[in-house]
């Protein structure tokens, strides 16, 4: 059992806890406490997630990859049916009583779990056809989840494969090639207006920050106005006026390290960011020491979807990376975010657990 | 592994660098950000100081209206407003729509859509002003004008501030959308007037809602300005202006030709003694009334449109005409104090002069209407009008060279034409009085535009009738006779007094300024005195007729006529004169353009003001049959 990893993990968790409440108190509409007692819910299930994919041998996992990864098309395939609900032009969530279910979130994890069995399966001899399977596996979901549309969690399934297939021994000369298909697709996707408009929006703002009259240009702004003006030692806990005054849109989500920023400083933004490393480096070790290839597949994966979430999202408020819909990992509110998460701390403290049997 | 290792640590540390980077090296600026976030400061105007007269009657005051104003941005956001908003204030959707779009008001400024509303309509939408999104009822104070457009081209109009006015003006605390002077008083004596805003800073959200105040700081009432103008001279130069341009207009002018335009003129009437302007009359003119709240652009152009006569220009410091016979003064003043002549000096004036040693037509010059007047004297020569007389004073200055081929410029110089008299008011005019040097000089720089290079004598003979290139304006013609009249002392004109506090107590005096003394001894001055008083009082002069019936004996008045030529087009009739002579108190000067004979169409002007001085009763314009 990896308690360093796990400490780090219940550290944050808590601390998203009180940022979601301190961003959310003053909500109208809403009582105070009612962003922070569902994500608290959330949280329980979270760790009841994490305990049952830890305890579970991951080997069972790699053995049940083919119904899984069907399982998870399906649950993809559904979403876009009239079974699954549309919020704010995407059609992504499952309506369940009082909660939303988003599979795409999930759908990150179970694809982990997959193409980790199956490189596994093949000792990681990954010639072209292999490689173009495996390709083959991780775009059937990400098609289904543009069609949503959701750019964002392509995104990090884009970095979850490229850390996999590194590590898994792809040839460097298939790894240029990928990279170069890569940005040739990101040049079709704008030019054919497969991008929404928001989202070439968004990354405009990145690119020209100042101009005021793009709402996402707003964003940026407030938010690295947010961040700035915590200073060394923060405003104090429910003290920013930025957060007060709901001067940063999508605070109590996307842009939840503000409120750390603002409130806590730069103390608080880097122990946040220290506990995130800290998570990065028991992966890592996990990784390295997994008792087989599947094992440190899945445990790449993972930091794969850590690595690149956090950066993006971090780098998004602090304005060194375009504005993207990614969550925070347990920080940011959200159920079907902070289950998957949780699934994937449990998957790593499975593989740590088992590096010896 | 390795690699993955590598990345991961790496963007670990550009987060730490750009973090380290946000909240220690840049973070000042941001937070002063952060704080303009919060705080919105709102400004409150401050009402504009009124102008008065000299005896503190208001010209220009200001009137409280309760408006309902909309903000263009905000109510977009709600199409609901608009719905209710308009049975509330009585009018269509169609009607409010008109007026939000109203093309007066930029995008920065609050659309009054409803003036003077109920305090029950106020309290309805105060209270519900959630509903209201983009509402306000705002109290300003607007300017109003109790005596129309009476004195408009002195008082001016107020405008909203220009992109160029804002840029001047960095460190006065202006906003765009604020109100600025932009003619006249309004603009000459702006920082006076406009006293400083009030500021409130409060707190708000995101959405703009108001969280708190942080503290506010009162409007400061602008000061009052209280002008050397006296309405009741003011309306009497005007009524009197305005109905003699309305007598001239549609005549035939003697000697045939197509009939009198009368298109416009001025009128001035300074005090000799201080410079102080007592009235300043343009026509046409215009309602400063129409420019409150922004005038219509339709209504703009049209000010602006030739057929309109263009009645925002003050014609009495912006028009510049040839001064006609009114110039002889300045000739006769060079005469004497360069002892060139004396009073007694006689000249046989036989209708018609020539140059001697210049054969052709352009080499004789003849009196209006060839009259002969015999041998006369410089005072016998100014009250006939004797035009034989001053050419040959300007061809004997120019044949006699030196500085005396200078001398009727530098006698109109020291009397302060071709300069501005530094009245302040924006827009006066320079006139000209040309010389040889300057000629060419303008030869010289632009052969083009001035093709003529060479000054010769018959260019002196017209500059001693004031014809030829010489312009004033009427401001400075008035001033040339109000010199006259005290003595010699040049003033700049002055059109305010004091700058008063609301209350009435004094900020500051604004004292008479004498620009400079011109010698005028009694061998000088009394000959030039005695011909004006003749022209108006003796049964020969050029405005006796336009003077018959005024008591000239208890006050005499000294005046003289002018016709000047304008080049396709009919004459400017011209008057100037100040009076009592014994101990001058006004000087006046008519400019009429397209009016005919000095005498016929100005002079009746001028007696009509003068009426008004003396304290007669005043009787309508007519005309008379005198000549210049």
């Amino acid at each position: 059992m990896d308690l360093t990893l796990l400490g780090a993990v219940i550290a944050i968790a808590g601390l998203g806890l009180l940022m979601v409440y301190s961003a959310t108190q003053n909500r109208s509409g809403f009582a105070p406490t009612y962003f922070v007692q569902r994500q608290a819910i959330f949280t329980v299930l979270g760790i009841g997630l994490m305990v049952l994919m830890a305890t579970r041998d991951y080997r069972v996992f790699r053995d049940f990859a083919p119904p899984i990864y069907v399982a998870t098309l399906v649950a993809l395939v559904l979403v876009l049916s009239p079974l699954g609900s549309d919020k704010r032009g995407s059609q992504a969530w499952f309506q369940l009583g009082p909660f939303q279910l988003q599979p795409s979130e999930l759908a990150k994890v179970s694809v982990i779990v997959c193409l980790s069995a199956y490189v596994a399966a093949h000792r990681g001899e990954l010639d072209g056809r292999r490689l173009l399977t495996v390709l083959a596996l991780a775009a059937l979901p990400m098609a289904l989840i543009q069609g949503q549309p959701d750019l964002g969690t392509n995104l990090v399934f884009a970095s979850i494969l490229m850390a996999m297939l590194v590590v898994a021994g792809a040839r460097p000369r298939h790894m240029a090639a990928l990279v170069f298909a890569g940005i040739l697709a990101v040049v079709l996707v704008f030019q054919l207006g497969v991008v929404k408009e928001y989202q070439r929006d968004r990354l405009g703002a990145f690119i020209e920050p100042d101009s005021e009259t793009m709402r996402s240009a707003y964003s940026l702004r407030q938010s690295t106005i947010a961040i700035a003006n915590g200073g060394i030692f923060g405003k104090g806990l429910f003290r920013g006026t930025q957060t007060k005054l709901a001067y940063v849109p999508e605070q109590h989500t996307d842009f939840i390290f503000t409120v750390v920023g603002e409130e806590l400083g730069l103390v608080g933004s880097a122990l946040l960011l220290v506990l995130f490393a800290i998570i990065v480096w028991r992966t890592w070790r996990a990784a390295a020491l997994a008792k087989d290839l599947s094992g440190t597949l899945m445990c790449v994966g993972v930091l794969g979807m850590f690595v690149f979430q956090i950066f993006e999202n971090v780098g998004m408020t602090m304005g060194i990376m375009p504005i993207t819909g990614i969550p925070l990992p347990f920080m940011s509110y959200g159920g079907s975010a902070t289950l998957a998460s949780f699934a994937a701390i449990g998957l790593v403290l499975n593989v740590h657990m088992r590096r010896f049997s | 592994m390795a690699i993955v290792g590598v990345i991961g640590f790496s963007l670990f540390a550009a987060m730490f660098t750009r973090l380290w980077y946000l909240q220690v090296m840049d973070s000042r600026e941001l937070q002063a950000l952060a704080t303009q976030n919060q705080v919105r400061e709102v400004f409150e105007t401050a009402p504009r100081g009124r102008i008065l007269d000299r005896r503190g009657r208001p010209m220009v005051a200001n009137k409280i209206s309760q408006a309902v104003t909309v903000k263009r941005l905000e109510i977009k956001e709600d199409p609901e407003v608009p719905v209710r908003l308009a049975p509330l204030l009585g009018i269509s959707q169609a009607e409010l729509a008109k007026r939000i779009e109203d093309p007066r008001y930029t995008r920065f400024r609050p659309v009054p859509v409803a003036e003077d509303v109920s305090e029950e309509l106020v309290v309805y939408l105060r209270e519900r002003s959630q509903n209201f999104r983009g509402v306000d009822v705002v109290t300003s104070y607007e300017r109003a004008y109790p005596n129309g457009t009476l004195g408009a081209h002195l008082v001016g109009y107020v405008g909203e501030i220009n992109d160029r006015e804002l840029a001047t003006r960095k460190d006065k605390d202006y906003r765009l959308g604020d109100e600025i002077g932009k003619s006249g008083v309004e603009q000459s004596y702006e920082d006076d007037l406009r006293g400083r805003p009030g500021r409130i800073q409060l707190e708000v959200d995101a959405r703009g809602r108001v969280i708190r105040t942080l503290g506010s700081t009162p409007p400061v009432p602008g000061n009052d300005v209280q002008l050397t103008v006296d309405l009741d001279v003011q309306r009497l130069a005007e009524e009197s202006l305005d109905q003699g341009l309305a007598t001239a207009r549609g005549r035939t002018p003697r000697g045939g030709g197509p009939p009198l335009a009368a298109p416009g003129g001025a009128a001035v009437v300074l005090d000799p003694r201080d410079g102080s302007v007592l009235a300043m009359a343009s026509n046409p003119t215009y309602d400063p009334g129409a420019f409150v709240n922004g005038i219509r652009p339709e209504l703009f152009q049209a000010l602006q449109a030739p057929p309109s006569r263009f009645p925002l220009n003050n014609r009495a410091i912006q028009g510049e005409y040839a001064p006609g016979s009114t110039f002889k003064l300045l000739t006769a003043l060079a005469a004497l104090q360069t002892g060139m002549i004396n009073p007694g000096t006689t000249v046989l004036d036989t209708g018609e002069y020539s140059l001697r040693s210049c054969r052709g037509q352009t080499c004789t010059f003849r009196n209006a209407g060839s009259t002969s007047y015999g041998r006369v004297n410089l005072t016998q020569a100014l009250t006939v009008s004797s035009d034989v007389f001053f050419y040959s004073l300007g061809a004997d200055f120019w044949f006699r060279g030196g500085p005396n081929a200078q001398a009727i410029q530098t006698a109109a110089r020291q009397l302060g034409l071709g300069d501005r008299t530094g009245l302040p008011l924006a827009g006066e005019q320079k006139g000209r009085i040309l010389d040889a040097g300057i000629r060419k000089k303008l030869n010289e720089s632009n052969p083009k535009a001035f093709p003529n290079g060479r000054w010769y004598a018959g260019d002196n003979v017209n500059l001693a009738i004031g014809q030829g290139e010489t312009v004033v304006t009427p401001l400075q013609l008035a001033n040339v006779y109000a010199t006259l009249a005290n003595g010699g002392t040049l003033f700049a004109p002055r059109v305010a007094a004091r700058v008063l506090r609301p209350g009435g107590e004094v900020v500051r005096e604004l004292p008479p300024s004498a620009v400079r003394q011109v010698p005028m001894p009694p061998n000088v001055r009394d000959p030039i005195v005695q011909g004006l008083t003749g022209a108006v009082a003796d049964p020969r002069g050029t405005a006796h007729g336009a003077f018959a019936g005024f008591p000239v004996d208890v006050f005499p008045v000294a005046g003289k006529t002018g016709t000047a030529q304008v080049v396709g087009k009919n004459d400017t009739a011209v008057f100037a004169a100040f009076g009592p002579v014994q101990s001058p108190q006004f000087a006046v000067s008519v400019f009429m353009e397209e009016s005919g004979f000095g005498g016929a169409a100005a002079a009746p002007v001028a007696r009509r003001v003068f009426d008004g001085l003396a304290g007669k009763p005043l009787e309508p314009i007519r005309t008379t049959g005198a000549v210049d």
